[in-house]
């Protein structure tokens, strides 16, 4: 079965605005995330990884390079990719379940279909009962759970997700992890994770793809051996197939990090 | 409503303060009839002018007038501020245009719309069209234009098309902004109304105070300012203001 999700050879340069001077943000990047494969990036900030993601979505258009999902090359964006982005993104004048239906609204699909698979999703991500709130009287975490939810109820073949938990306290992010896990056994969605932190990319990846610094390259891959339903964090801490990959990332990280603060 | 709940005596006791010394000042200056009638000679003199059905005929003029107009304002401007806010390199193009003219109020224009369509009907409609049209086109395109990326983005890889964006995300975002745009442009709309009927009404208030003044009806030409006053605050309290604040409340836009 061929990979869902292709990169090859992408490079990606921006003109900076105010120099005029080239931001060689991506070098040469080859990856691909197979069927059902959690992946998850990790890499210095400004290595590149929004660029990636961006490129991905089809919201940035590549010149260097090709990507591909499902076979197909990448020239916009498109349902097929579903995105998460970091906070911010959910409509502020729609409730919880219309922001979560806005997928099928825009997908033509019949408003009785479409609410039964809006409480599937609802219920899925843990929002009974707020369906009709809006997003000003969520927390942050709820308002993420909103937006998976989204993404996830469009049906896309990949999900793409940029830093997600990044804006939510400490606590919640440990629940929304392994809520998340729970979703992936659920749904088996293709998923590409961007992340900043390490503990995040070893708990929820199959695969991790460390990128270099600045021009960003792939500069290893790390394969995390723990079944699904083994994932919870009270049981992982001690588990030597997560403590040894995700050591493994850390120093990849470290090695980037430090050479940046010399 | 706000006034009578906190604040109410405190107001009147302040109304009650300024018709006082209105009338302490009217009755110290020579020939007050001409140079400063007292409140109570204004109200008199309003006596004549509602039993004749005088004044809600002039009233009803000028409201009629401003609503017409400014319904064309909405109706031209809205769409108009939305389509300039879709492309970036034509909303920055626009941008310091719609500013240049929203700062020509419509009193400023109106000498030049005299020359064009003389003391007519038509001249007094062009001034109230103009004056709400900038300033509601300028709010729109303002709003659509500051609507975050994120959300527009968000929308693309749902597969969302051009005109869903407009319609799911750009209007919706721009909904304060065009209340805001809405208000202000009727508020100039009504100031130019009272111009416009000066120069070439025929009626209406305006047309009231300047035929008042040239008879040296000083009282009536108080009663009109008077009015004007009121009936704005009027529309301003129990029109534009509550849809204003009921817009940007129920799509959530309001920080707590
Ligand atoms: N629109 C742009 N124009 C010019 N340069 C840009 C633009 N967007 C990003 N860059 C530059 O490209 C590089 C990569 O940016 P990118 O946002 O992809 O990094 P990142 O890995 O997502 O960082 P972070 O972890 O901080 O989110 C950075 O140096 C950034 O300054
Ligand atoms: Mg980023």
């Amino acid at each position: 079965m061929p990979a869902k999700l292709v990169v090859d050879r992408l490079s990606h340069h921006y003109p900076d605005e105010y120099t005029g001077e080239d931001v060689h943000a991506l070098d040469q990047v080859s990856l691909s995330v197979e069927d059902g494969e959690f992946s998850a990036v990790v890499g210095p900030s400004g290595c590149g990884k929004t660029t990636l993601l961006n490129i991905l979505a089809g919201l940035l258009p590549h010149t260097e390079g090709s990507v591909q999902v499902d076979g197909r090359e990448v020239g916009g964006p498109g349902p097929d990719r579903g995105v998460v982005f970091q906070e911010h993104a959910i409509l502020p004048w729609r409730t919880v379940a219309r922001n979560i239906g806005h997928g099928l609204e825009i997908q033509g699909i019949a408003r009785s279909e479409r609410e039964q698979r809006v409480q599937e999703f609802v219920d899925l991500v843990g929002l009974s009962g707020f369906e009709d709130r809006y997003p000003h009287e969520l927390s942050g975490g709820m308002k993420q759970r909103c937006a998976l939810a989204r993404t996830l109820c469009a049906n896309p073949v990949v999900m793409l997700m940029d830093e997600p938990f990044a804006a939510v306290d400490a606590q919640t992010r440990i629940t929304l992890q392994e809520e998340l896990n729970r979703i992936a056994i659920a749904t088996r969605k293709t998923i590409l994770f961007i992340t900043h932190n390490v503990d995040e990319a070893a708990f929820l990846g199959d695969r991790c793809f460390i990128f270099s610094r600045r021009p960003g390259k792939l500069k290893a891959t790390v394969k995390i051996d723990v079944p699904r339903e083994k994932r919870i964090w009270k049981d992982l801490l001690s588990e030597k197939s997560y403590t040894d990959p995700r050591d493994e990332i850390l120093r990849l990280v470290r090695e980037e990090v430090f050479d940046d603060e010399e | 409503m706000s006034f009578i709940k906190g604040g109410g005596i405190e107001l009147v006791l302040l109304i009650v303060g300024i018709l006082a010394l209105w009338s302490v000042l009217s009755q110290n200056i020579p020939n007050p009839s001409r140079y400063l009638p007292s409140p109570v000679s204004v109200v008199l003199s309003s006596y004549d002018v509602i039993w004749k059905g005088l004044l809600p005929n002039y009233i009803g003029q000028t409201l009629w007038r401003l609503v017409i107009g400014s319904a064309i304002g909405l109706l031209l401007g809205i769409p108009f501020g939305i389509a300039l806010g879709l492309n970036r390199t034509v909303s920055d193009m626009f941008y310091p245009i719609m500013n240049f003219f929203q700062s020509i109020s419509g009193i400023a224009i109106l000498p030049i719309i005299v020359v064009w369509w003389g003391n007519s009907e038509k001249t007094v409609f062009v001034v109230i069209l103009y004056t709400c049209f900038f300033p509601i086109a300028f709010n729109v395109l303002t709003g659509v234009r500051s609507t975050p990326m994120i959300l527009v983005n968000a929308l693309r890889t749902l597969g969302a098309s051009r005109l869903r964006i407009v319609k799911d995300v750009l209007i919706p975002s721009a909904m304060p902004h065009i209340a805001t745009g809405a208000r202000l442009g009727i508020g100039y709309a009504w100031r130019a109304v009272i111009a416009g009927e000066m120069l070439a009404g025929r009626r209406g208030l305006g047309w009231m105070i300047f035929t008042a003044q040239d008879a040296d009806l000083t009282a009536q030409v108080i009663l009109g300012m008077v009015m004007i006053g009121v009936i704005w605050i009027m529309i301003d309290r129990f029109a534009l203001r509550p849809i204003e604040a009921d817009t940007i409340q129920r799509w959530g836009l309001v920080q707590r």
